[in-house]
């Protein structure tokens, strides 16, 4: 009984997330915590960083810390029950929206529809990361390490974020031991 | 993607992609694509070595996964599996993308249960996350900036440029410092954004493309 109710409640915060992705998944973050760890407490502040951490670096979409949530929440149905949740809407939309992306093809609004989004999008995955920093009571080592991260990412966008992502990290807690 | 201007260029050879194929190729993408960087995997396999798609189709492709809601790369899958094989080919494409790096992620996840508490490996793992962090705002900043900056430098499109901005740290502000709900914040502004978008296109109605990202 109390598992059913896990896994409706997974089901309704994770299908209205997913088409209002606008931007990718980074884009919800900031409310998938709010959801996962304050609404509903399914993780705590910290498991939500480290579990951030872990999609992020592993391989596939940083966005599979949707299924990590409905893991931890409700095991292996919760985490197929999010998956579902969080990945189906928006492919149906996308599928559909196809076919009209092509009409428009040359149109003005095609650009229009292009340009729009960006702005929208940006404040989003910009309100992800700032939810992210918040989490786990992340201190002035943690936000000097996103800004460093951030500032390289932009100055060499060719170095592969795998090696930026582990200097970062080894960064990290080269400074949490000494201090 | 039937309708797609593509029909008009030089025919190519037919396809022979089918399911299994569709899912093994997409499978080995997202097994291989360690910390990002999926869609570039993509287009190597699919545009560069197989010649499944063209430059044009797939640039497409990548400008409406990034605008609709969805994982980019999930988007993408949707896209491109539609337009090789058709239903089942999305249906496979999205699955090989998802499944094994699902159970990869879920077997991480199993190791953390086991060994949380141990100070280096918190100390890791915390490093990770505020480092992930910090290319969630370099990519924020990168694709914000970009558009601010075009609407700042062409003449007559200031307005657009500061708008822009507006739009920009409203969303941000309302969705990860107020935690508004998301859904209603991107409804309010994006009839905004759009109609800032479509008035600063109609100053300039030519000589724009898209830059493949």
């Amino acid at each position: 009984m109390e598992d059913s109710r896990t896994l409706v409640a997974l089901l309704f915060v994770f299908a209205p997330l997913s088409l209002v992705s606008i931007g990718g998944g980074p884009a919800v973050f900031a409310e998938m915590q709010h959801e996962a760890v304050v609404v509903h407490g399914w993780v705590t502040q910290r498991q939500f960083g480290d579990l951030f951490a872990i999609s992020r670096a592993a391989p596939g979409p940083g966005a599979l810390l949707a299924t990590l949530i409905g893991w931890q929440a409700a095991g292996w149905l919760g985490a197929v029950v999010v998956s579902l949740a969080f990945f189906l809407p928006s492919s149906i939309v996308v599928y559909v929206a196809a076919h009209f992306w092509n009409r428009l093809r040359g149109s003005a609004w095609h650009s229009t529809v292009e340009d729009g989004f960006v702005p929208i999008a940006a404040g989003l995955v910009l309100a992800g990361a700032f939810a992210i920093l918040q989490s786990g009571g992340t201190d002035l080592l943690g936000w000097g390490t996103a800004f460093c991260v951030a500032a390289c990412r932009l100055w060499r966008p060719n170095f592969h974020p795998l090696i930026v992502l582990g200097l970062g990290a080894a960064l990290f807690a080269f400074g949490r031991v000494i201090v | 993607m039937k309708t797609s201007a593509v029909e008009a260029t030089e025919p190519r050879p037919p396809r022979r992609a089918g399911f299994a194929e569709l899912f093994l190729l997409f499978s080995k993408i997202g097994l291989s694509s360690f910390g990002g960087g999926v869609s570039a995997w993509m287009h190597t396999a699919l545009v560069e070595r197989r010649r499944w798609l063209d430059e044009t189709e797939f640039s497409s492709a990548l400008a409406l996964a990034r605008i609709m809601p969805g994982v980019n790369i999930v988007n993408l899958a949707v896209l491109i599996g539609h337009r090789l094989v058709g239903f089942s080919g999305a249906v496979a494409a999205v699955a090989g993308l998802l499944v094994g790096p699902s159970l990869i992620v879920i077997a991480a996840a199993i190791l953390y249960r086991q060994f949380a508490g141990v100070m280096i490996l918190d100390a890791v793992l915390a490093g990770t996350a505020a480092s992930a962090a910090g290319l969630l705002i370099g990519t924020g900043v990168k694709s914000g900036g970009r558009i601010v900056r075009r609407g700042l430098e062409s003449n007559g499109r200031t307005a657009q440029g500061v708008g822009t901005i507006v739009i920009l740290v409203a969303t941000f502000a309302l969705v990860g410092v107020l935690r508004f709900p998301t859904a209603a914040t991107v409804l309010c502004l994006t009839p905004c954004s759009l109609a800032l978008a479509w008035f600063a296109g109609r100053k300039t109605p030519t000589g724009r493309h898209y830059d493949g990202g």
